[in-house]
């Protein structure tokens, strides 16, 4: 059914270029038609999409179910705070009763690691990704993707800072694993308590070669085509692994004086929501370099893509 | 209804074509009897069994290896006597082809001689299988964890006055949690230390374990699953040895995962120390790789470590360092391993499926005469069992396992007794199969 090769988005490892590649020439069309006066298009007419969002979510939430309306797919909203989740039922049950429900397809977001996938083996809708725990994020990556190739014409051979929580981040993990495979290099850089612990990260053979490390943000943004300042992930966080806020922002917040060590037409990318003046400073994040606005105008168009072509790339499909 | 075997209800079994375990190599055999002879059962000769009925298996070659002896069982009753009761657990033994085990229940520690009578009354008295040479372990602390010191004098000495068989507990042990707080072990060690019994620990520092569920390593890095430090085994063991060198008491280290605390125990046995260690059957099968596909069936306690580990844990083994390969039966209900990985309850199944898993692998490592030390006499031995379970002369104790090393099988649920199946070895090719077992007169065919 798939007009991929995948047929769930889980996370962007595994995921060949070639996917990628026409998740993001068919995000560009979808970009255009977001730009009409008239937005919507038949594509998923008929099929029914439950967003089932166990984590908050307000900006992913919201433009997943903008997509799914642009597709003209029926939608049902599903959070925790409104589910028998809260009154014990279990994972599985909770999914075999929406099942029941004749449910097409299934945007998930879990606090847990590789509940999407433990989703698609226990239904036959397709599962699509919103983010497991600290895992991936893949639709977060591929709108960044897009916001890069929007701005700077391609990711072959573009170099990648991502600054910040990286160990919490499942941002990162999913820019990782999509940039590196669309033939980008990857800095990675944050305190040392927010970083993974492993540097047999470098040993994936996917990834040998692809990604760096820097300790020192001013080194790590000094070749960089794009920045990405990851928002610390306080939920996430069980530790005191920082001292302090303002420490951080000192040492790995992007200041005017990193964006100083800057390339002069470097874009900053932010995922959101911002914590100002702690990751970013509000006259970068504001300011000539930063794309953010257009990495959430680019996350309709993606996670469009991504819905009509796991659904079939058909128009009316 | 539960009642007691009677004679009827034992086995003599002939097993055709066999390759028979003489205690230092196996050599063919046409024929091997086992059956009820000088009131216990034992290796017989065929007219022994004369007037007898006979069952007659023909096991194609197949290996008669001595009975196993799994260290780490826990049958999970109380509290699911709807999923999985002693009995299950005993039949999993027959299963598998084990004449005993040491047992220590995480949901009911046995932390007072009542708690030991209650279970061995269910587990050895009142079982429909005839006794196996169940051991327990007993709580160094009331309800395990608390700074509250058990009974340990009354449990190592069995205190029952209506039973004069009542055995005490083999050692004491707080089951799988983490190591208590330094003055605490000190305590609990210095008072336990009158009773002469092994203290065994799993070595876990629970502040560096933290909320973590997998190795701390590359594979949970890139999942973005929180991590289980070596370090929180190497410190746990070293907090361990430097009280028990303080005490002179011995001790015991269940489910070693890394090199390093194999490091350790080499070291303070050089330094005169009584330390003993065990490895889990899956953390010699598996590494953390196997966490990419995302299963509840790897959500095991210690992790599951990198290939590396894995392979230090081998030496280990070659080395003479890890004493015994443990077994560590951990049911869990269905409900509870359907669900994402991180909110799953850890365990896993071992006693149906472990002889066909690891023996080849074993004996091409150590060859078979370790291989059967490692699985069957060592864990006896570290339990306190001292009577003999398989003597190869007729009219010896005949408890054995029958095993087809070259016979692969897919393992299926219904290879499992009870109403659980949760193992990682679930869906996967086993490179053996065993044909059955011949465990106190019961012959178990599989």
């Amino acid at each position: 059914m798939s007009a991929l090769q995948i047929k769930h988005l889980f996370g962007l490892q595994g995921v060949s270029k070639q996917d990628i590649r026409t998740i993001l020439d068919h995000a560009k069309q979808f970009r255009e038609i977001l730009e009409r006066p008239v937005k919507k298009v038949p594509s998923l007419r008929g099929m029914t999409v439950v967003n089932l969002f166990f984590e908050n979510s307000t900006r992913t939430r919201t433009s997943f179910e903008l997509a799914e309306k642009r597709l003209s797919a029926d939608t049902v909203n599903f959070t925790t705070a409104s589910s028998s989740v809260k009154k014990g039922e279990t994972l599985v049950d909770t999914l075999r009763n929406i099942e029941s429900m004749k449910i097409d397809i299934v945007v998930v977001r879990h606090k847990g690691t590789g509940v999407p996938k433990f989703l698609a083996e226990h239904s036959n809708a397709i599962v699509v990704n919103a983010g497991d725990g600290a895992h991936e994020h893949p639709t977060q990556g591929l709108l960044d993707m897009l916001t890069i190739e929007e701005k700077l014409g391609t990711l072959e051979g573009k170099k990648v800072a991502i600054i910040g929580d990286i160990r919490h981040s499942r941002v990162a993990r999913s820019n990782i694993w999509g940039m590196t495979t669309m033939g980008a290099h990857v800095t990675l850089c944050g305190p040392s308590t927010l970083v993974p612990r492993n540097t047999e990260l470098l040993q994936y053979p996917e990834l040998a070669g692809s990604v760096s490390w820097e300790t020192d943000v001013k080194k790590a943004v000094a070749d960089a085509d794009a920045v990405i300042a990851l928002r610390l992930q306080n939920e996430r966080m069980d530790d005191a692994l920082l001292p302090s806020t303002r420490e951080y922002r000192n040492f790995f917040g992007i200041t005017e004086e990193v964006l100083a060590c800057c390339k002069d037409k470097v874009i900053i990318m932010h995922p959101g929501p911002i914590n100002r003046g702690v990751e970013l400073d509000s006259d970068i994040a504001d300011g000539e370099h930063s794309v953010i606005l257009d990495q959430v105008t680019n996350g309709v168009a993606v996670r469009m893509a991504v819905l009509f072509l796991l659904a079939g790339g058909r128009e009316n499909a | 209804m539960r009642r007691k075997h009677t004679l009827s209800d034992f086995n003599c079994v002939e097993l055709k074509n066999v390759k028979f375990w003489n205690g230092e190599k196996f050599e063919a055999r046409d024929s091997v009897y086992a059956g009820f002879a000088n009131r216990k059962f034992a290796f017989c000769n065929k007219e022994d069994l004369a007037d007898l009925t006979v069952k007659v298996v023909d096991c194609n070659g197949a290996l008669v290896i001595p009975a196993l002896f799994g260290l780490g069982l826990d049958f999970m009753e109380p509290l699911r006597d709807d999923v999985y009761t002693f009995n299950d657990g005993l039949d999993a033994m027959h299963r598998g082809g084990f004449f005993g085990g040491l047992y220590e229940s995480a949901a009911n520690p046995i932390d007072d001689c009542e708690k030991l009578s209650a279970a061995n009354d269910r587990l050895v008295k009142d079982s429909i299988y005839s006794a196996l040479a169940i051991k327990f372990l007993g709580a160094f602390s009331k309800d395990f964890g608390s700074d509250h010191l058990s009974e340990m004098l009354e449990l190592a000495n069995g205190l029952d006055e209506d039973d004069d068989s009542f055995e005490g507990v083999a050692g004491f042990g707080d089951g799988n949690a983490a190591i208590p707080h330094s003055r605490f072990l000190r305590l609990a060690m210095e008072y336990g230390k009158m009773t002469g019994k092994r203290f065994f620990f799993q070595p876990m520092d629970k502040t560096l374990r933290k909320s973590g569920c997998v190795h701390e390593g590359a594979y949970s890095d890139m999942l973005g699953m929180k991590g289980i430090p070596r370090i929180a085994e190497t410190i746990a063991a070293y907090t361990v040895l430097e009280t028990a060198r303080f005490l002179q008491v011995p001790v015991h280290f269940k489910q070693v995962t890394c090199g390093e605390t194999l490091d350790l125990v080499r070291n303070a046995r050089k330094n005169g120390m009584d330390v003993t260690c065990d490895v889990n059957l899956y953390h010699l099968l598996l590494d953390d790789s196997c966490l990419t596909e995302l299963s509840s069936a790897y959500h095991i306690l210690p992790p599951i470590r990198s290939a590396a580990d894995c392979e230090a844990l081998w030496k280990g083994i070659e080395g003479g360092t890890v004493n015994a390969i443990s077994m560590n039966h951990t049911p869990v209900r269905e409900q509870d391993t359907e669900v994402n990985f991180e909110d799953s309850v850890p365990g896993a199944l071992s006693l149906e499926v472990a002889l066909s898993a690891i023996w080849n692998k074993l004996v091409a490592r150590v060859g078979e005469a370790r291989a059967i030390e490692l699985l069957s006499t060592a864990p006896a031995k570290l339990a306190g069992v001292d009577v003999p379970a398989y003597e190869p002369q007729v009219g010896g104790v005949a408890n054995f396992v029958v095993l087809d090393p070259n016979k692969a099988h897919v393992v299926t649920k219904s290879e499992f007794a009870g109403h659980v199946s949760n193992s990682p070895l679930l869906g996967k090719e086993l490179s053996a199969s065993i044909v059955g077992s011949y465990i106190n007169g019961i012959w178990t065919e599989n």
